[in-house]
């Protein structure tokens, strides 16, 4: 009867703990929402997304542990969550793979992994024609005119 | 055998022990795992997004880094903060069902509908604000100030995700708004017949927990 061993084994788990640690994962989630404003606005050239995916990875593991109760729930159903996050990063890792060694002019043009031009965005890599665009759109012009004058540097 | 103690008596509202189980516990276990599983279905169906994410955000970094700047930082934290906050009453949900106190029950899921409402509401100042710049998907782009290969791109995949999202958390509000009935109703969660209220309360984590990665990768990189 392992099966019932491991059921009794989680129900005694899944017993009563005071409301405490739920009110102590809201503070470090709140905190940790801080960190992630605060370092997200500063910019960190080339690690900022690491920072960021650190930060979101730290409060998920909060929520999944306590608020979903994966701490008290053991066996099978951390089996089925960490097989589902193995599937992710392979699912992640592995298209971006075929892009990084994918053959020059096979990447979408106008992504730093191509040497083709995007046709929508001639001047764009320059940005000279967006912004002077950008800069007459606030200077007075409402969003429909700027709808109108759309299609000029982007037609082309 | 001691693990079999719960008798499964035919009160009306709480879960009968269905034949096939040796026990309620083995019952509730099995329900757990059940929803685990299902969990992990959705965080595979967020995945494809994530996919579509890193890898265009791979291909085109200044315009995603130009785009995300463009996304209004303080409606998306207050929104983090309120989502955060209706997880902890969520939580607590848990908590009082077990403690039996089908009232306070009933209270924090009231508490999580109207933060999951704010949330909606803010979410959707946020889109028409979107609406008026012109900074939509794909063909639809009309937005001057950021010009760049790859911004439409990151507007599909900015309103793919938080449309889904946005639609995870109505699923969610629907079955807070059917536990908070059953709990001003039947006034009968307990010890042993709380399980309907932690899964739905790990529905709505779920949702949390897509948004806590959501939010640093759309407004923050």
């Amino acid at each position: 009867m392992s099966v019932a061993n491991e059921s009794h084994q989680e129900a005694q788990n899944m017993e009563h703990h005071g409301s405490g640690r739920y009110w102590l994962v809201w503070a470090a989630l709140l905190v940790l929402t801080l960190v992630t404003v605060i370092t997200g606005r500063m910019h960190i050239p080339n690690f900022a997304l690491a920072v960021a995916l650190l930060i979101a990875t730290v409060k998920g593991t909060l929520v999944l542990l306590f608020f979903m109760h994966l701490i008290d729930h053991k066996g099978a159903n951390r089996l089925v969550m960490a097989v589902s996050v193995l599937f992710v990063l392979m699912m992640l890792a592995m298209p971006m793979a075929d892009f990084a060694t994918r053959f020059r002019p096979a990447n979408p043009a106008g992504s730093h992994l191509s040497d083709l031009p995007d046709l929508n965005f001639l001047e764009g890599k320059t940005g000279a024609h967006g912004s002077t665009g950008g800069a007459h759109g606030a200077g007075g012009h409402e969003a429909p005119s700027g709808g109108h004058e759309a299609p000029s540097p982007s037609g082309h | 055998m001691s693990s079999s103690a719960h008798t499964a008596v035919a009160t009306p509202g709480v879960p009968r022990l269905a034949q096939h189980f040796a026990s309620l516990e083995v019952q509730n276990h099995a329900a757990r795992l059940g929803m685990w599983l299902f969990l992990s279905t959705e965080i595979l169906l967020f995945a494809g997004l994530f996919v579509c994410y890193g890898c265009y955000r791979y291909l085109f970094p200044e315009a995603f880094a130009a785009a995300s700047r463009h996304l209004d930082l303080t409606m998306g934290t207050v929104n983090t903060v309120v989502l955060i906050t209706s997880s902890l009453t969520a939580a607590l949900a848990v908590h009082y069902a077990k403690e039996g106190k089908s009232n306070l029950v009933a209270l924090m899921f009231g508490l999580t509908i109207a933060m999951a409402c704010a949330f909606l509401v803010i979410k959707g100042f946020e889109y028409s604000h979107k609406f008026e710049e012109g900074a939509l998907p794909g063909p639809y782009y009309r937005m001057q100030a950021v010009q760049l290969p790859g911004v439409p791109l990151y507007f599909t995949i900015y309103f793919l995700a938080t449309g889904l999202h946005a639609f995870h958390v109505i699923i969610g509000m629907s079955v807070l708004v059917w536990l908070m009935i059953k709990a001003i109703r039947e006034r009968n969660f307990g010890p042993n017949n709380y399980t309907a209220v932690e899964l739905g309360s790990m529905y709505w984590h779920l949702v949390d927990l897509v948004w806590i990665f959501l939010f640093p990768l759309l407004y923050l990189i």
